[in-house]
Protein backbone atom coordinates (compact mmCIF):
# COMPACT_ATOMS: atom_id res chain seq x y z
CA UNK A 1 0.00 0.00 0.00
CA UNK A 2 1.18 3.48 -0.85
CA UNK A 3 2.24 5.32 2.31
CA UNK A 4 2.60 8.69 0.63
CA UNK A 5 -0.88 10.21 1.18
CA UNK A 6 -0.77 9.28 4.85
CA UNK A 7 2.72 10.71 5.25
CA UNK A 8 1.75 13.88 3.48
CA UNK A 9 -1.23 14.25 5.78
CA UNK A 10 0.81 13.63 8.92
CA UNK A 11 3.43 16.06 7.66
CA UNK A 12 0.83 18.77 7.09
CA UNK A 13 -0.60 18.26 10.57
CA UNK A 14 2.89 18.45 12.02
CA UNK A 15 3.61 21.53 9.91
CA UNK A 16 0.40 23.17 11.13
CA UNK A 17 1.59 22.80 14.69
CA UNK A 18 5.01 24.20 13.83
CA UNK A 19 3.34 27.14 12.16
CA UNK A 20 1.06 27.81 15.12
CA UNK A 21 4.00 27.87 17.52
CA UNK A 22 6.43 29.72 15.26
CA UNK A 23 4.23 32.46 13.85
CA UNK A 24 4.55 34.49 17.02
CA UNK A 25 8.31 34.19 16.82
CA UNK A 26 8.20 35.39 13.23
CA UNK A 27 6.04 38.35 14.19
CA UNK A 28 8.17 39.45 17.11
CA UNK A 29 11.47 38.91 15.33
CA UNK A 30 10.16 40.89 12.38
CA UNK A 31 8.73 43.69 14.51
CA UNK A 32 11.46 44.15 17.05
CA UNK A 33 14.47 42.56 15.41
CA UNK A 34 14.72 40.61 18.63
CA UNK A 35 16.28 37.13 18.53
CA UNK A 36 14.08 35.25 20.94
CA UNK A 37 15.32 31.70 21.51
CA UNK A 38 12.97 31.46 24.49
CA UNK A 39 9.87 31.34 22.32
CA UNK A 40 9.48 27.57 22.80
CA UNK A 41 9.30 28.10 26.56
CA UNK A 42 5.95 29.84 26.06
CA UNK A 43 4.69 26.94 23.99
CA UNK A 44 5.73 24.73 26.90
CA UNK A 45 3.88 26.97 29.38
CA UNK A 46 0.75 26.56 27.28
CA UNK A 47 1.19 22.79 27.24
CA UNK A 48 1.61 22.56 31.00
CA UNK A 49 -1.31 24.94 31.55
CA UNK A 50 -3.55 22.64 29.53
CA UNK A 51 -2.36 19.54 31.40
CA UNK A 52 -2.64 21.24 34.78
CA UNK A 53 -6.17 22.55 34.28
CA UNK A 54 -7.41 19.16 33.11
CA UNK A 55 -5.72 17.18 35.90
CA UNK A 56 -6.44 19.63 38.65
CA UNK A 57 -10.01 20.58 37.81
CA UNK A 58 -10.98 17.75 35.52
CA UNK A 59 -11.59 20.19 32.68
CA UNK A 60 -12.12 18.66 29.25
CA UNK A 61 -9.17 19.05 26.86
CA UNK A 62 -10.92 21.46 24.51
CA UNK A 63 -11.90 23.76 27.40
CA UNK A 64 -8.28 24.04 28.50
CA UNK A 65 -7.17 25.41 25.11
CA UNK A 66 -8.33 29.01 25.63
CA UNK A 67 -6.69 28.91 29.05
CA UNK A 68 -3.43 27.68 27.52
CA UNK A 69 -3.58 30.64 25.17
CA UNK A 70 -4.34 33.06 28.00
CA UNK A 71 -1.68 31.77 30.40
CA UNK A 72 1.08 31.72 27.78
CA UNK A 73 -0.01 35.07 26.38
CA UNK A 74 -0.01 36.68 29.80
CA UNK A 75 3.35 35.12 30.67
CA UNK A 76 4.75 36.48 27.41
CA UNK A 77 3.30 39.92 27.99
CA UNK A 78 4.81 40.10 31.46
CA UNK A 79 8.18 38.71 30.36
CA UNK A 80 8.29 41.25 27.53
CA UNK A 81 7.43 44.19 29.77
CA UNK A 82 9.75 43.17 32.58
CA UNK A 83 12.68 41.49 30.80
CA UNK A 84 12.88 41.34 27.01
CA UNK A 85 11.99 44.98 26.37
CA UNK A 86 15.36 46.02 27.75
CA UNK A 87 17.18 43.86 25.20
CA UNK A 88 15.77 45.38 22.00
CA UNK A 89 18.75 47.68 21.69
CA UNK A 90 21.24 45.08 22.88
CA UNK A 91 23.46 43.12 20.50
CA UNK A 92 22.11 39.93 18.99
CA UNK A 93 24.66 37.96 21.01
CA UNK A 94 23.30 39.43 24.25
CA UNK A 95 19.78 38.59 23.13
CA UNK A 96 20.79 35.01 22.35
CA UNK A 97 22.60 34.55 25.66
CA UNK A 98 19.78 36.02 27.68
CA UNK A 99 17.01 34.05 26.01
CA UNK A 100 18.99 30.79 26.18
CA UNK A 101 19.34 31.48 29.90
CA UNK A 102 15.58 31.96 30.02
CA UNK A 103 15.12 28.54 28.37
CA UNK A 104 17.29 26.83 30.98
CA UNK A 105 15.39 28.57 33.76
CA UNK A 106 12.14 27.36 32.23
CA UNK A 107 13.48 23.78 32.14
CA UNK A 108 14.39 23.98 35.82
CA UNK A 109 11.04 25.54 36.74
CA UNK A 110 9.06 22.93 34.80
CA UNK A 111 11.04 20.08 36.37
CA UNK A 112 10.46 21.55 39.83
CA UNK A 113 6.74 22.05 39.32
CA UNK A 114 5.77 19.04 37.21
CA UNK A 115 8.65 16.57 37.41
CA UNK A 116 10.63 15.31 34.46
CA UNK A 117 8.05 12.81 33.15
CA UNK A 118 6.33 13.03 29.77
CA UNK A 119 2.87 14.55 30.13
CA UNK A 120 -0.21 13.39 28.33
CA UNK A 121 -3.70 14.69 27.64
CA UNK A 122 -6.92 12.78 27.26
CA UNK A 123 -8.56 13.66 23.99
CA UNK A 124 -12.35 13.63 23.70
CA UNK A 125 -13.71 10.54 21.98
CA UNK A 126 -14.70 12.56 18.93
CA UNK A 127 -11.06 13.37 18.25
CA UNK A 128 -9.77 9.82 18.65
CA UNK A 129 -9.33 7.21 15.96
CA UNK A 130 -9.43 7.54 12.22
CA UNK A 131 -11.77 8.57 9.50
CA UNK A 132 -11.61 7.26 5.93
CA UNK A 133 -11.42 9.95 3.30
CA UNK A 134 -11.21 8.70 -0.29
CA UNK A 135 -9.72 5.43 0.81
CA UNK A 136 -7.05 6.98 3.04
CA UNK A 137 -7.16 6.61 6.81
CA UNK A 138 -6.75 10.01 8.42
CA UNK A 139 -6.31 10.58 12.15
CA UNK A 140 -9.21 12.61 13.46
CA UNK A 141 -7.00 14.59 15.81
CA UNK A 142 -4.61 15.53 13.02
CA UNK A 143 -7.53 16.59 10.88
CA UNK A 144 -8.71 18.74 13.77
CA UNK A 145 -5.22 20.25 14.10
CA UNK A 146 -5.09 21.26 10.47
CA UNK A 147 -8.58 22.74 10.67
CA UNK A 148 -7.79 24.65 13.84
CA UNK A 149 -4.65 26.14 12.34
CA UNK A 150 -6.44 27.15 9.15
CA UNK A 151 -9.07 28.97 11.21
CA UNK A 152 -6.51 30.61 13.50
CA UNK A 153 -4.32 31.75 10.61
CA UNK A 154 -7.30 33.26 8.85
CA UNK A 155 -8.22 35.01 12.08
CA UNK A 156 -4.71 36.36 12.47
CA UNK A 157 -4.71 37.55 8.87
CA UNK A 158 -7.99 39.37 9.41
CA UNK A 159 -6.74 40.91 12.64
CA UNK A 160 -3.72 42.31 10.83
CA UNK A 161 -5.53 43.55 7.71
CA UNK A 162 -8.95 44.56 8.89
CA UNK A 163 -8.67 46.00 12.39
CA UNK A 164 -7.37 49.23 13.80
CA UNK A 165 -4.94 47.26 15.94
CA UNK A 166 -3.58 45.53 12.83
CA UNK A 167 -3.16 48.87 11.08
CA UNK A 168 -1.28 50.20 14.10
CA UNK A 169 1.06 47.21 13.99
CA UNK A 170 1.71 47.74 10.28
CA UNK A 171 2.28 51.46 10.78
CA UNK A 172 4.71 50.80 13.63
CA UNK A 173 6.67 48.33 11.50
CA UNK A 174 6.67 50.54 8.42
CA UNK A 175 7.95 53.61 10.21
CA UNK A 176 8.36 53.44 13.95
CA UNK A 177 9.30 57.10 14.46
CA UNK A 178 6.41 58.42 12.42
CA UNK A 179 3.95 56.10 14.18
CA UNK A 180 5.21 57.20 17.58
CA UNK A 181 5.27 60.88 16.59
CA UNK A 182 1.64 60.63 15.47
CA UNK A 183 0.47 59.32 18.81
CA UNK A 184 0.73 55.54 18.59
CA UNK A 185 2.10 53.90 21.72
CA UNK A 186 4.44 51.68 19.76
CA UNK A 187 5.94 50.04 22.85
CA UNK A 188 2.48 48.90 23.94
CA UNK A 189 1.58 47.72 20.44
CA UNK A 190 4.74 45.61 20.41
CA UNK A 191 4.01 44.20 23.87
CA UNK A 192 0.54 43.16 22.77
CA UNK A 193 2.01 41.53 19.67
CA UNK A 194 4.45 39.67 21.85
CA UNK A 195 1.61 38.49 24.09
CA UNK A 196 -0.44 37.46 21.07
CA UNK A 197 2.53 35.54 19.65
CA UNK A 198 3.32 33.73 22.89
CA UNK A 199 -0.39 33.02 23.35
CA UNK A 200 -0.50 31.33 19.95
CA UNK A 201 2.64 29.43 20.88
CA UNK A 202 0.95 28.32 24.12
CA UNK A 203 -2.05 27.14 22.16
CA UNK A 204 0.33 25.27 19.87
CA UNK A 205 2.05 23.74 22.88
CA UNK A 206 -1.28 22.54 24.26
CA UNK A 207 -2.48 21.17 20.94
CA UNK A 208 0.93 19.60 20.45
CA UNK A 209 1.11 17.52 23.64
CA UNK A 210 -0.48 14.64 21.73
CA UNK A 211 1.87 15.00 18.75
CA UNK A 212 5.14 16.51 19.97
CA UNK A 213 4.97 15.36 23.58
CA UNK A 214 5.65 17.55 26.58
CA UNK A 215 8.44 17.39 29.11
CA UNK A 216 10.67 20.04 30.67
CA UNK A 217 13.12 19.83 27.76
CA UNK A 218 10.45 20.86 25.24
CA UNK A 219 11.71 24.39 24.65
CA UNK A 220 15.22 23.18 23.93
CA UNK A 221 14.21 20.12 21.91
CA UNK A 222 12.13 22.06 19.41
CA UNK A 223 14.05 25.35 19.44
CA UNK A 224 15.76 24.46 16.19
CA UNK A 225 12.47 23.70 14.46
CA UNK A 226 10.92 27.04 15.42
CA UNK A 227 14.02 28.91 14.34
CA UNK A 228 14.16 27.00 11.07
CA UNK A 229 10.62 28.05 10.27
CA UNK A 230 11.48 31.69 10.76
CA UNK A 231 14.91 31.59 9.11
CA UNK A 232 13.64 29.72 6.08
CA UNK A 233 10.27 31.45 5.94
CA UNK A 234 11.40 34.98 6.68
CA UNK A 235 10.60 36.98 9.80
CA UNK A 236 7.66 39.32 9.95
CA UNK A 237 5.55 37.61 7.32
CA UNK A 238 2.69 35.16 7.49
CA UNK A 239 3.12 33.45 4.12
CA UNK A 240 6.81 32.58 4.39
CA UNK A 241 6.56 30.75 7.74
CA UNK A 242 3.39 29.00 6.55
CA UNK A 243 5.13 27.51 3.53
CA UNK A 244 8.28 26.79 5.54
CA UNK A 245 6.32 25.02 8.30
CA UNK A 246 4.52 22.77 5.84
CA UNK A 247 7.73 21.92 3.97
CA UNK A 248 9.51 21.20 7.20
CA UNK A 249 6.64 19.12 8.57
CA UNK A 250 6.25 17.00 5.45
CA UNK A 251 10.00 16.50 4.89
CA UNK A 252 10.61 15.62 8.53
CA UNK A 253 7.83 13.03 8.63
CA UNK A 254 8.63 11.61 5.20
CA UNK A 255 12.36 11.61 5.88
CA UNK A 256 12.01 9.67 9.09
CA UNK A 257 9.85 7.11 7.25
CA UNK A 258 11.88 6.61 4.09
CA UNK A 259 15.39 7.27 5.45
CA UNK A 260 15.20 6.34 9.12
CA UNK A 261 18.98 6.13 9.38
CA UNK A 262 19.27 9.81 8.40
CA UNK A 263 16.57 10.62 10.96
CA UNK A 264 16.37 14.19 12.17
CA UNK A 265 19.24 15.18 9.93
CA UNK A 266 16.91 15.56 6.93
CA UNK A 267 15.62 18.94 8.06
CA UNK A 268 19.10 20.42 8.20
CA UNK A 269 19.76 19.32 4.64
CA UNK A 270 16.45 20.88 3.73
CA UNK A 271 17.40 24.12 5.42
CA UNK A 272 20.74 24.29 3.62
CA UNK A 273 19.10 23.62 0.27
CA UNK A 274 16.36 26.18 0.87
CA UNK A 275 18.73 28.86 2.08
CA UNK A 276 20.96 28.29 -0.94
CA UNK A 277 17.95 28.62 -3.21
CA UNK A 278 16.32 31.49 -1.28
CA UNK A 279 19.10 33.21 0.67
CA UNK A 280 16.66 35.83 1.92
CA UNK A 281 14.04 33.34 3.06
CA UNK A 282 10.79 32.45 1.35
CA UNK A 283 9.21 35.68 2.53
CA UNK A 284 8.70 37.06 -0.96
CA UNK A 285 12.27 38.19 -1.35
CA UNK A 286 12.53 40.13 1.90
CA UNK A 287 15.61 39.66 4.07
CA UNK A 288 14.80 37.08 6.67
CA UNK A 289 16.20 38.42 9.91
CA UNK A 290 15.68 42.14 9.75
CA UNK A 291 12.72 44.42 10.40
CA UNK A 292 9.99 43.51 8.00
CA UNK A 293 6.41 44.45 7.45
CA UNK A 294 4.12 41.69 8.48
CA UNK A 295 1.83 42.95 5.85
CA UNK A 296 3.62 41.75 2.79
CA UNK A 297 1.44 38.69 2.55
CA UNK A 298 -1.69 40.51 3.36
CA UNK A 299 -1.20 43.82 1.62
CA UNK A 300 -4.40 44.78 -0.08
CA UNK A 301 -4.25 45.78 -3.68
CA UNK A 302 -6.39 48.72 -4.61
CA UNK B 1 -3.06 84.66 26.85
CA UNK B 2 -0.70 81.99 28.22
CA UNK B 3 1.78 80.47 25.79
CA UNK B 4 0.81 77.26 24.03
CA UNK B 5 4.42 76.18 23.62
CA UNK B 6 7.49 77.39 25.40
CA UNK B 7 11.04 76.22 24.80
CA UNK B 8 13.83 77.16 27.19
CA UNK B 9 17.55 76.60 26.70
CA UNK B 10 16.96 73.58 24.49
CA UNK B 11 20.10 71.70 23.45
CA UNK B 12 19.55 68.59 21.38
CA UNK B 13 21.06 66.37 18.72
CA UNK B 14 21.68 62.75 17.82
CA UNK B 15 23.62 60.57 20.25
CA UNK B 16 26.62 62.56 21.40
CA UNK B 17 26.46 64.97 18.47
CA UNK B 18 24.89 68.32 19.28
CA UNK B 19 22.87 70.08 16.61
CA UNK B 20 20.76 72.62 18.53
CA UNK B 21 22.23 75.09 21.00
CA UNK B 22 20.33 77.05 23.60
CA UNK B 23 17.08 77.39 21.67
CA UNK B 24 14.49 79.54 23.40
CA UNK B 25 11.15 80.79 22.10
CA UNK B 26 7.44 80.74 22.90
CA UNK B 27 4.35 80.41 20.77
CA UNK B 28 0.87 81.69 21.57
CA UNK B 29 -2.35 79.88 20.62
CA UNK B 30 -3.19 80.62 16.99
CA UNK B 31 0.24 82.06 16.23
CA UNK B 32 1.92 81.11 12.94
CA UNK B 33 5.68 80.87 12.72
CA UNK B 34 7.96 80.40 9.71
CA UNK B 35 11.15 78.52 10.58
CA UNK B 36 13.83 79.45 8.06
CA UNK B 37 17.49 78.73 7.50
CA UNK B 38 19.91 77.16 5.05
CA UNK B 39 20.24 73.42 4.48
CA UNK B 40 21.45 71.48 7.46
CA UNK B 41 21.20 74.24 10.08
CA UNK B 42 18.92 72.16 12.28
CA UNK B 43 15.35 73.06 11.29
CA UNK B 44 14.16 69.46 11.14
CA UNK B 45 16.10 68.68 14.28
CA UNK B 46 14.15 71.41 16.08
CA UNK B 47 10.85 70.09 14.77
CA UNK B 48 11.81 66.53 15.77
CA UNK B 49 12.89 67.78 19.19
CA UNK B 50 9.44 69.30 19.73
CA UNK B 51 7.79 65.94 18.98
CA UNK B 52 10.47 64.16 21.02
CA UNK B 53 12.46 62.20 18.47
CA UNK B 54 15.96 63.53 19.13
CA UNK B 55 18.35 63.17 22.04
CA UNK B 56 17.68 66.06 24.42
CA UNK B 57 20.90 67.30 25.97
CA UNK B 58 19.50 70.15 28.03
CA UNK B 59 16.65 72.63 28.45
CA UNK B 60 12.93 72.42 29.09
CA UNK B 61 9.72 72.24 27.05
CA UNK B 62 6.20 73.19 28.10
CA UNK B 63 3.09 72.60 26.04
CA UNK B 64 -0.50 73.50 26.84
CA UNK B 65 0.32 74.16 30.47
CA UNK B 66 2.18 70.91 31.10
CA UNK B 67 5.87 70.12 31.29
CA UNK B 68 6.58 67.76 28.39
CA UNK B 69 10.38 67.75 28.75
CA UNK B 70 10.45 64.06 29.60
CA UNK B 71 7.32 62.96 27.70
CA UNK B 72 7.77 60.34 24.97
CA UNK B 73 6.68 61.27 21.42
CA UNK B 74 3.30 59.54 21.54
CA UNK B 75 2.32 61.49 24.67
CA UNK B 76 3.33 64.78 23.06
CA UNK B 77 1.29 63.88 19.99
CA UNK B 78 -1.69 63.06 22.19
CA UNK B 79 -1.21 66.31 24.10
CA UNK B 80 -1.88 68.11 20.83
CA UNK B 81 1.23 68.35 18.68
CA UNK B 82 0.55 67.34 15.06
CA UNK B 83 3.61 66.45 13.03
CA UNK B 84 4.03 66.49 9.25
CA UNK B 85 7.50 64.97 8.82
CA UNK B 86 9.96 66.03 6.17
CA UNK B 87 9.76 63.62 3.22
CA UNK B 88 6.26 62.63 4.35
CA UNK B 89 7.01 59.34 6.11
CA UNK B 90 4.24 57.32 4.48
CA UNK B 91 3.27 53.91 5.79
CA UNK B 92 3.63 51.74 2.65
CA UNK B 93 1.39 48.97 3.95
CA UNK B 94 -1.48 51.24 4.99
CA UNK B 95 -4.17 52.51 2.67
CA UNK B 96 -4.83 56.25 2.51
CA UNK B 97 -7.88 55.83 4.70
CA UNK B 98 -5.96 53.72 7.21
CA UNK B 99 -3.33 56.45 7.44
CA UNK B 100 -6.12 58.71 8.64
CA UNK B 101 -8.14 56.39 10.87
CA UNK B 102 -5.18 54.72 12.59
CA UNK B 103 -4.02 57.94 14.23
CA UNK B 104 -7.45 59.61 14.57
CA UNK B 105 -8.46 61.25 17.81
CA UNK B 106 -11.72 62.95 18.66
CA UNK B 107 -12.13 66.59 17.67
CA UNK B 108 -13.27 68.91 14.90
CA UNK B 109 -11.17 67.18 12.22
CA UNK B 110 -12.72 63.88 11.16
CA UNK B 111 -12.67 61.88 7.93
CA UNK B 112 -15.46 63.91 6.36
CA UNK B 113 -13.81 67.24 7.09
CA UNK B 114 -10.38 66.09 5.97
CA UNK B 115 -11.78 64.67 2.71
CA UNK B 116 -13.53 67.97 2.26
CA UNK B 117 -10.19 69.78 2.51
CA UNK B 118 -8.46 67.24 0.24
CA UNK B 119 -11.09 65.80 -2.15
CA UNK B 120 -8.31 64.00 -4.02
CA UNK B 121 -7.71 61.79 -0.97
CA UNK B 122 -11.32 60.67 -0.95
CA UNK B 123 -10.78 59.38 -4.50
CA UNK B 124 -7.57 57.62 -3.47
CA UNK B 125 -8.80 56.31 -0.11
CA UNK B 126 -8.12 52.66 -1.00
CA UNK B 127 -4.64 53.24 -2.46
CA UNK B 128 -1.62 52.17 -0.46
CA UNK B 129 0.88 54.68 0.94
CA UNK B 130 3.47 53.84 -1.69
CA UNK B 131 1.08 54.11 -4.64
CA UNK B 132 0.65 57.87 -4.47
CA UNK B 133 2.18 60.83 -6.23
CA UNK B 134 4.38 63.20 -4.25
CA UNK B 135 1.59 65.73 -3.96
CA UNK B 136 -0.88 63.11 -2.78
CA UNK B 137 1.60 61.83 -0.22
CA UNK B 138 1.99 65.33 1.12
CA UNK B 139 -1.78 65.68 1.36
CA UNK B 140 -1.91 62.40 3.29
CA UNK B 141 0.83 63.60 5.62
CA UNK B 142 -1.04 66.83 6.39
CA UNK B 143 -4.44 65.14 6.60
CA UNK B 144 -2.99 62.48 8.90
CA UNK B 145 -1.62 65.13 11.27
CA UNK B 146 -4.97 66.96 11.24
CA UNK B 147 -6.78 63.73 12.17
CA UNK B 148 -4.89 63.76 15.48
CA UNK B 149 -6.75 67.03 16.15
CA UNK B 150 -3.68 68.97 17.21
CA UNK B 151 -3.46 72.43 18.74
CA UNK B 152 -0.03 72.94 17.19
CA UNK B 153 0.76 71.81 13.66
CA UNK B 154 4.41 71.23 12.70
CA UNK B 155 4.94 71.31 8.94
CA UNK B 156 8.44 70.30 7.87
CA UNK B 157 8.97 71.38 4.25
CA UNK B 158 5.48 70.51 3.05
CA UNK B 159 6.19 71.81 -0.47
CA UNK B 160 9.46 69.96 -1.01
CA UNK B 161 9.73 68.37 -4.45
CA UNK B 162 6.23 69.30 -5.61
CA UNK B 163 5.20 70.76 -8.96
CA UNK B 164 4.45 74.54 -8.87
CA UNK B 165 0.74 74.08 -9.46
CA UNK B 166 0.49 71.69 -6.51
CA UNK B 167 2.58 74.00 -4.32
CA UNK B 168 0.07 76.72 -5.13
CA UNK B 169 -2.92 74.59 -4.09
CA UNK B 170 -1.26 73.28 -0.96
CA UNK B 171 -0.18 76.77 0.10
CA UNK B 172 -3.81 77.87 -0.20
CA UNK B 173 -4.88 75.01 2.07
CA UNK B 174 -2.24 75.85 4.67
CA UNK B 175 -3.15 79.54 4.55
CA UNK B 176 -6.77 78.65 5.15
CA UNK B 177 -5.87 76.38 8.07
CA UNK B 178 -3.86 79.15 9.67
CA UNK B 179 -6.59 81.72 9.14
CA UNK B 180 -9.67 79.69 10.02
CA UNK B 181 -8.86 76.79 12.31
CA UNK B 182 -7.26 78.60 15.24
CA UNK B 183 -4.33 76.18 15.06
CA UNK B 184 -0.84 77.29 15.96
CA UNK B 185 1.47 76.44 13.09
CA UNK B 186 5.23 76.16 12.66
CA UNK B 187 6.20 75.80 9.02
CA UNK B 188 9.68 74.98 7.77
CA UNK B 189 10.15 76.00 4.17
CA UNK B 190 13.01 76.42 1.70
CA UNK B 191 11.09 79.05 -0.22
CA UNK B 192 11.44 81.80 2.33
CA UNK B 193 9.06 84.22 0.63
CA UNK B 194 6.30 81.66 0.42
CA UNK B 195 6.68 80.82 4.11
CA UNK B 196 6.81 84.49 5.09
CA UNK B 197 3.68 85.22 3.10
CA UNK B 198 1.79 82.53 5.01
CA UNK B 199 2.88 83.40 8.56
CA UNK B 200 2.80 86.25 11.03
CA UNK B 201 6.20 85.63 12.56
CA UNK B 202 9.54 84.29 11.36
CA UNK B 203 12.50 82.73 13.08
CA UNK B 204 15.84 82.03 11.39
CA UNK B 205 18.23 79.31 12.47
CA UNK B 206 21.93 79.18 11.73
CA UNK B 207 24.20 76.39 12.89
CA UNK B 208 21.76 75.31 15.56
CA UNK B 209 21.08 78.75 17.02
CA UNK B 210 18.29 81.26 16.61
CA UNK B 211 19.79 84.24 14.77
CA UNK B 212 16.60 86.17 14.05
CA UNK B 213 13.08 86.33 15.47
CA UNK B 214 10.53 88.92 14.32
CA UNK B 215 7.42 89.67 12.27
CA UNK B 216 7.33 88.03 8.84
CA UNK B 217 6.58 91.32 7.11
CA UNK B 218 9.86 92.77 8.35
CA UNK B 219 11.88 90.17 6.41
CA UNK B 220 9.54 90.30 3.41
CA UNK B 221 10.18 94.02 3.08
CA UNK B 222 13.93 93.93 3.74
CA UNK B 223 15.46 92.02 0.85
CA UNK B 224 19.05 92.50 1.95
CA UNK B 225 18.42 91.24 5.42
CA UNK B 226 16.51 88.23 4.14
CA UNK B 227 19.34 87.49 1.71
CA UNK B 228 21.91 87.68 4.47
CA UNK B 229 19.96 85.38 6.79
CA UNK B 230 18.84 82.74 4.33
CA UNK B 231 19.76 81.82 0.80
CA UNK B 232 16.65 83.13 -0.91
CA UNK B 233 15.04 80.88 -3.42
CA UNK B 234 12.11 82.32 -5.39
N1 LIG C 1 19.50 61.12 12.24
C1 LIG C 1 20.59 61.89 12.31
N2 LIG C 1 21.71 61.43 12.90
C2 LIG C 1 22.82 62.19 12.99
N3 LIG C 1 22.91 63.44 12.51
C3 LIG C 1 21.83 63.97 11.89
C4 LIG C 1 20.62 63.21 11.77
N4 LIG C 1 19.72 63.98 11.11
C5 LIG C 1 20.34 65.13 10.86
N5 LIG C 1 21.60 65.15 11.32
C6 LIG C 1 22.56 66.26 11.24
O1 LIG C 1 22.03 67.34 11.97
C7 LIG C 1 22.27 68.56 11.28
C8 LIG C 1 20.98 69.30 11.09
O2 LIG C 1 20.14 68.54 10.26
P1 LIG C 1 18.62 68.93 10.02
O3 LIG C 1 18.00 67.82 9.25
O4 LIG C 1 18.00 69.32 11.28
O5 LIG C 1 18.78 70.21 9.09
P2 LIG C 1 17.67 71.01 8.27
O6 LIG C 1 17.85 72.42 8.63
O7 LIG C 1 16.34 70.42 8.47
O8 LIG C 1 18.15 70.78 6.77
P3 LIG C 1 17.29 70.63 5.43
O9 LIG C 1 16.95 72.00 5.01
O10 LIG C 1 18.24 69.99 4.48
O11 LIG C 1 16.11 69.80 5.72
C9 LIG C 1 22.97 68.20 9.98
O12 LIG C 1 24.34 68.45 10.14
C10 LIG C 1 22.70 66.74 9.81
O13 LIG C 1 23.82 66.12 9.18
MG1 LIG D 1 15.00 69.46 7.29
Amino acid sequence: MNALPGLLFDGLAYGSLLFLVSIGLSITMGLMNFINLAHGAFAMIGGYASVWFSHRFGMPFLATLPLAFAVAGLAGLIAERVLFRHLYRASHLDQVLFTVGFVFSSIAAATYLFGSAQQSVSLPAALQGQVQVMGVDLGRYRLFLIGAVVVLSAGLGLLMTRTRFGAQVRAAVDNRDAAEGLGLNVGLVFSLCFGLGTGMAGLGGALGVEVLGLDPGFALKYMVYFLLVVVVGGAGTLSGPLVASMLLGVCDVAGKYYLPQAGAFIIYVLMIVLLLAFPKGLGLGRPSLSRLPLSILVRRRA
Amino acid sequence: MPDLLSVEGLCAGYGEARVLNDIGFALRPGESLALLGRNGVGKSTLIRSLIGLTRRQGGRLRFAGADITAAPPFRRARAGIGWVPQERAMFPSLSVEEHLTTVARRGPFDLARVYDIFPRLAERRANMGNQLSGGEQQMVAIARALMTNPRLLLLDEPMEGLAPIIVHDLAAVIRRLIAESGLSVIVVEQHARLALSMTARAMVLDRGRIVHDGPSTELLEDNDKLGRLVAVAA
